[in-house]
C-alpha cells in the first residue's frame, strides 16, 4: 500500500494543515533513476571545507570540478583554483548561499582541539543547506596513539548524528573512509553519493577497503557486461535487472518458475534472457550454474517465513535457510564469475540488527555478512569484488505483507521518516557492480535511509 | 602516397537567412559556388572524380545535396557525389574526407565543399500529426468513415501547427546561445570584451572586402530576377562598440550576449578543389596549401556545447608535430564572440592544459594580429555546411607562400573540430 504521509507531502494545502497540528511530514526525496550522466553535479554548488593538515584538497578539486559541481573552498583554495579554471567552473573566495552538498575533509585531525573545526565549519552552514541536500565527511581509517584514534572514531558519531538531524529536510550525511594510499579511489565512491542516486543512503560509512582499485567510468559503466539477477521478477530484483541493463549489461533476469509470466515480459522489456529456477532445489540451482561464465552476479532472490522462534515450523527455518543462504553459498563458489566481474548480494538490516519473528531471515542476511567478508581477499586475488547491500524498509510486495500497524511504524523509523523505493537500492548494487564501486569490495552497505536499527 | 593539395575554390556571397536568397534553395547555392570554384581554379567538371559535400539542413527530398547540385550543373554524371553532416564541422568534413580520398588514391581531383540554406529549412509538422494521419492516407483501404475520424481527431493546436525551427540541442533541449551565454559565465567573458571583439571582426572583413582579398575567393551570383550579388550581406565596416553596447542580450535577461555579437542564420555555398600533387601539375593548377593534421573530438554538450576546439586545436597540433606558437594564423569559428574568446582563454591556461590535455603547459596565447584576420563568422555569416569551407578557402589563400595555419571550429552535439594547414612555398 502506498504511503499516505508521504503523498500528502507532495500537497501544498496538506502541508500547511500538518503544520499547524504539529505534524511532521516525510520530505519527498530528489531521485535520479535514469543513466549515468558525464557530470553528475553539473551546476550544483558544493562547499569544501579542508580542516587543518587536511590530505584529499587536489582529489577533490580535479574531482569536483570534472562532476560538473560549482565549488565555494575554506581553506587552500589553490588546487580548486586550477581546476576551476580547466573545466570553466572557478571556484568562489566564498562559500555559496545555499549549497547542495557540504564536503568536509577531517584526515588531518588528531586531536580533541582540532575536532572542534567540525562544530565551527558546519553550524553556520547547515541552516542554508538545500533540501535532499549531501554532507559528506572524509576521513582516514584510524591510525595513531588511543587518543588519536579515539578522535577519529568521532567523525563517526559526528556523522550519524547529523545523518539523523538532516533527515527532516530529506537531506543525508555519510562518511568515506580513505586509507593512506588510495586517495584515487575517493572520486568514483564521492560522484555516487554526492549524487541523487544515493537519496536512500545516510548515515553510512563507506570505508575504502583496498583490495581492489575502482575506476571511474562515468556513463555507461557496464558496457557489454553479462550479468544474472536472482529473484528479479519484481521489486528490488526487477529494479537491479533494470538498472543493470539500463547501464549497458545484457541480463539474465531469473525468478521462480511460478513467477514466469512477469519473468518473461521483463526479460522481453529489457532485450535479456529469462532463467526459471527454484533455488530450493538442485535442479533450479542447476540452471543457473547451466549458463556459464557471467561478470556480475546480483544474489538477491530470497523469502520470509516469520514466526518467533519457539512457535517455527522446521519447513519454515529450512526453506527461508535454503533459499536465502544455501543457495548464495552455492552459487556464490559454483558460478564462475571472469576477472573484472563483481558478485553483490542482498544482505538486511534485519541481519545487522536482529528482528522480532526472523531469527531464520536474520541468520540467513547475517550469514551473508560473513560471507562477503570472507570472499573479499581471495577473490580480490582474481580480480573479482564481492559485497552487500543491507536495505532497510523498502516499499515492495514483502513489506506490503507487513500488518498496517507494524509497517507504518517501521516505515518512518529512520532519518528520512520514509521508506525506500526499490530503486534506490538498485542504484547502490548497479554501483557496487561497476568499475566505480570495487574499491569497496569486502564491504556491507545499509541502505535504510538511516534506520534507528542497526549499524 | 600523394599529397592532397589545396588548389583554391570559391564562394558565393553570403546574405542573410530570409533575405535575396530566399528563393534558392541548399541545392541551388551550392551549384553556383561549385561552379564558381571550377571557373576560379579553371578546372573542367569533367576532370572532377568524385565530389563530396557538407551540408546541415538538408532538403528532405533530395539529401544528397552533392549528387543534386552535380546533375543541376549538367557536370558529367558518371561522377560519384556524396553528402557529409557533421552539424557546424560538415563543410571541413567534406574536404578532409576528400584529402583522405585523394591520399589514398581513390580520387585525384575532388570538388567538396558545403552549403545551407536556413531560409528554405523544412517546417516539421508535430510528430503526432503523422502518427495519425498516416495509417489512413497511407493504409490500405481506408474509407470514407475513417477519414472522418481522422478530422475528428486532429487537434488545431496539438497538431496542426508547423514547429518552429530552432537551433536547439536535442539532448539537452538548449537553445546554442543559451549554452554560448553559459560558457561565456563561467569563463567570465565581458559583453565589452565580446562587443570589441565582434566590431573588430566586422572591421576586419570590410577591409579584406576593401584590399580586394575576399573578392578573390568571392564569385557573384545572378539571382532569379536577374540582380547580380556580388559581395556579402552581413559585413558591416562603420559598425563601432557603442552602437553594439545599444544592443539588448537576447539569450539571457541579464546576458552578455546579442544578434550583433552571434553569428547570424545565413545562407550561402563555398567550394574548395582538392587535387593531388600529379593531378595538379598535370591540370595546371595553382595549390595554395595543404591539410598537415586534422582532428576531430566530442565533448559532454550538457557542459560547455561550443568548447570542442579548444581540445581539437592541441590534438590536431600534436599530429602535425607543431606548437601554436610555430603558427602564423589562427582560425577560430566565430558561432558567437563569445565562444571564440573561451577557447582562446582555455588554451592560454595550464590548467586547462593540464586537466584537460595532459599537457604540462599551456598550449598558448593567440595574438589578436594572428587570429581571423579578415573577420569571421560574426561579421561575414554563418551557412552552417558553408563555413568549414570558408575558412579553409581563406585560409588556404592566407597561407599561399609559405606558412602555417590552425583553424578550429565548434558544432551541435559538443563536437569540435580542427586542421593544420601549411602553404606551399
Amino acid at each position: 500500500m502506498a504511503d499516505r504521509l508521504l503523498s500528502l507531502a507532495g500537497s501544498s494545502p496538506a502541508r500547511r494543515v500538518a503544520k499547524m497540528i504539529g505534524v511532521s511530514l516525510p520530505p519527498g526525496l530528489e531521485r535520479d533513476n535514469g543513466p549515468w550522466k558525464e557530470q553528475s553535479l553539473a551546476g550544483r554548488s558544493v562547499d569544501v571545507l579542508l580542516a587543518p593538515a587536511a590530505a584529499l584538497g587536489s582529489v577533490l578539486a580535479s574531482g569536483l570540478a570534472r562532476l560538473g559541481a560549482n565549488v565555494g573552498v575554506v581553506g587552500d583554495a589553490a588546487p580548486f583554483q586550477a581546476a576551476g579554471e580547466a573545466w570553466a567552473r572557478p571556484s568562489l573566495p566564498e562559500p555559496t548561499a545555499a549549497p547542495y552538498g557540504i564536503v568536509l575533509d577531517v584526515t588531518g585531525i588528531r586531536t580533541v582541539e582540532e575536532l572542534r573545526f567540525v562544530y565551527e565549519a558546519l553550524a553556520p552552514r547547515l541552516g542554508r543547506l538545500a533540501r535532499c541536500g549531501r554532507v559528506i565527511l572524509l576521513n582516514r581509517p584510524p591510525e595513531g596513539n588511543a587518543s588519536s584514534q579515539a578522535v577519529q572514531w568521532a567523525v563517526d558519531g559526528i556523522m550519524r548524528s547529523l545523518a539523523r538531524e538532516l533527515g527532516r529536510s530529506g537531506a543525508t550525511a555519510n562518511r568515506i573512509e580513505v586509507p593512506p594510499g588510495a586517495e584515487d579511489q575517493l572520486l568514483p565512491v564521492l560522484a555516487f553519493l554526492m549524487s541523487p542516486r544515493s537519496a536512500y543512503v545516510s548515515g553510512q560509512p563507506w570505508k575504502i577497503s583496498g583490495h581492489l582499485p575502482s575506476q571511474f567510468v562515468p556513463t555507461r559503466p557496464l558496457d557489454g557486461r553479462l550479468a544474472l539477477v536472482t529473484g528479479a521478477a519484481r521489486g528490488i530484483g526487477a529494479a537491479t535487472a533494470r538498472a543493470l541493463a539500463r547501464e549497458g549489461a545484457k541480463v539474465y533476469v531469473h525468478d521462480h518458475p511460478s513467477a514466469k509470466e512477469a519473468v518473461e515480459a521483463l526479460a522481453a522489456e529489457l532485450n535479456g534472457v529469462p532463467v526459471l529456477g527454484d533455488l530450493a532445489t538442485a535442479e533450479g540451482r542447476k540452471v543457473i550454474l547451466d549458463l556459464g561464465p557471467l561478470d556480475i552476479l546480483v544474489q538477491n532472490a530470497g523469502v520470509t517465513r516469520d514466526k518467533t522462534l519457539g512457535r517455527m515450523e522446521p519447513a519454515q527455518w529450512d526453506l527461508v535457510l535454503s533459499v536465502n543462504l544455501s543457495a548464495v553459498l552455492e552459487l556464490a563458489e559454483k558460478v564462475e564469475l571472469r576477472k573484472g566481474g563483481a558478485m553483490v548480494c542482498l544482505s538486511s538490516i534485519g541481519g545487522i540488527g536482529g528482528n522480532v519473528g526472523q531469527t531464520n531471515y536474520a541468520a540467513t542476511k547475517a550469514g551473508i555478512i560473513g560471507l562477503v567478508e570472507a570472499l573479499a581477499a581471495p577473490w580480490a586475488a582474481r580480480g573479482i569484488a564481492v559485497s552487500a547491500v543491507a536495505p532497510g524498509f523498502i516499499e515492495t510486495k514483502m513489506t506490503e505483507a507487513i500488518p498496517f500497524a507494524t509497517r507504518e511504524v517501521a516505515r518512518r523509523l529512520c532519518n528520512l521518516s520514509q521508506g525506500g523505493q526499490p530503486e534506490d537500492i538498485a542504484e547502490v548494487l548497479t554501483f557496487l557492480a561497476s568499475p566505480s564501486g570495487r574499491a569497496l569490495s569486502g564491504r556491507v552497505l545499509r541502505v535504510c535511509g538511516g534506520n534507528l536499527l542497526g549499524a | 602516397m600523394s599529397r592532397a593539395m589545396i588548389c583554391g575554390g570559391g564562394r558565393i556571397p553570403f546574405l542573410r537567412a530570409f533575405s535575396d536568397y530566399t528563393e534558392l534553395d541548399t541545392i541551388a547555392l551550392g551549384a553556383a559556388a561549385a561552379r564558381g570554384a571550377l571557373e576560379r581554379v579553371g578546372l573542367r567538371g569533367e576532370d572532377l572524380d568524385a565530389i563530396i559535400w557538407g551540408g546541415v539542413i538538408l532538403p528532405p527530398t533530395a539529401p544528397n545535396v552533392g549528387r543534386e547540385l552535380a546533375l543541376e550543373l549538367r557536370l558529367p554524371p558518371r561522377i560519384p557525389a556524396h553528402t557529409v553532416t557533421r552539424a557546424c564541422a560538415s563543410g571541413l568534413q567534406a574536404i578532409t574526407d576528400a584529402v583522405a580520398m585523394v591520399e589514398r588514391g581513390e580520387a585525384e581531383v575532388v570538388l567538396a565543399g558545403g552549403s545551407d540554406s536556413t531560409s528554405n529549412a523544412a517546417l516539421t509538422m508535430p510528430e503526432t500529426l503523422i502518427r495519425k494521419v498516416g495509417p489512413v492516407v497511407m493504409g490500405k483501404k481506408a474509407g470514407f468513415g475513417d477519414y472522418l475520424g481522422l478530422a475528428a481527431r486532429l487537434s488545431i493546436g496539438k497538431d496542426l501547427i508547423p514547429r518552429q525551427p530552432r537551433v536547439s540541442e536535442r539532448s539537452t533541449g538548449k537553445l546554442m546561445g543559451e549554452a554560448a551565454e553559459d560558457m561565456a559565465q563561467r569563463h567570465g567573458i565581458s559583453r565589452a570584451a565580446q562587443d570589441s571583439f565582434a566590431v573588430e571582426s566586422h572591421l576586419r572583413a570590410a577591409r579584406a572586402w576593401d584590399s580586394g582579398k575576399l573578392a578573390k575567393e568571392v564569385v557573384g551570383i545572378s539571382l532569379p530576377d536577374g540582380r547580380r550579388i556580388e559581395r556579402d550581406g552581413n559585413v558591416r565596416g562603420d559598425t563601432d562598440v557603442e552602437k553594439m553596447a545599444k544592443l539588448r542580450p537576447v539569450f539571457a535577461k541579464d546576458g552578455t550576449i546579442t544578434a550583433g555579437s552571434s553569428s547570424p542564420l545565413t545562407d550561402g555555398a563555398a567550394a574548395v578543389i582538392i587535387a593531388s600533387e600529379e593531378a595538379a601539375k598535370r591540370l595546371g593548377l595553382q595549390p595554395l596549401a595543404f591539410f598537415r593534421s586534422w582532428a576531430y573530438v566530442g565533448v559532454d554538450p550538457a557542459d560547455q556545447l561550443l568548447i570542442g576546439p579548444a581540445l581539437a586545436m592541441p590534438k590536431a597540433l600534436q599530429r602535425a608535430g607543431l606548437s601554436l606558437g610555430e603558427l602564423d594564423r589562427v582560425e577560430i569559428h566565430e558561432a558567437f564572440s563569445a565562444v571564440v574568446l573561451c577557447i582562446r582563454k582555455a588554451l592560454a591556461s595550464d590548467a586547462f592544459a593540464r586537466e584537460r590535455l595532459g599537457l604540462e603547459r599551456a598550449v598558448g596565447e593567440i595574438a589578436d594580429e594572428r587570429l581571423n584576420v579578415n573577420g569571421g563568422a560574426v561579421a561575414i555569416g554563418h551557412p552552417f555546411g558553408a563555413t568549414g569551407a570558408r575558412m579553409v578557402l581563406n585560409l588556404a589563400s592566407e597561407l599561399k607562400g609559405g606558412g602555417r595555419g590552425v583553424l578550429g571550429i565548434c558544432a551541435a552535439g559538443g563536437l569540435g573540430a580542427a586542421a593544420v594547414l601549411e602553404g606551399v612555398a
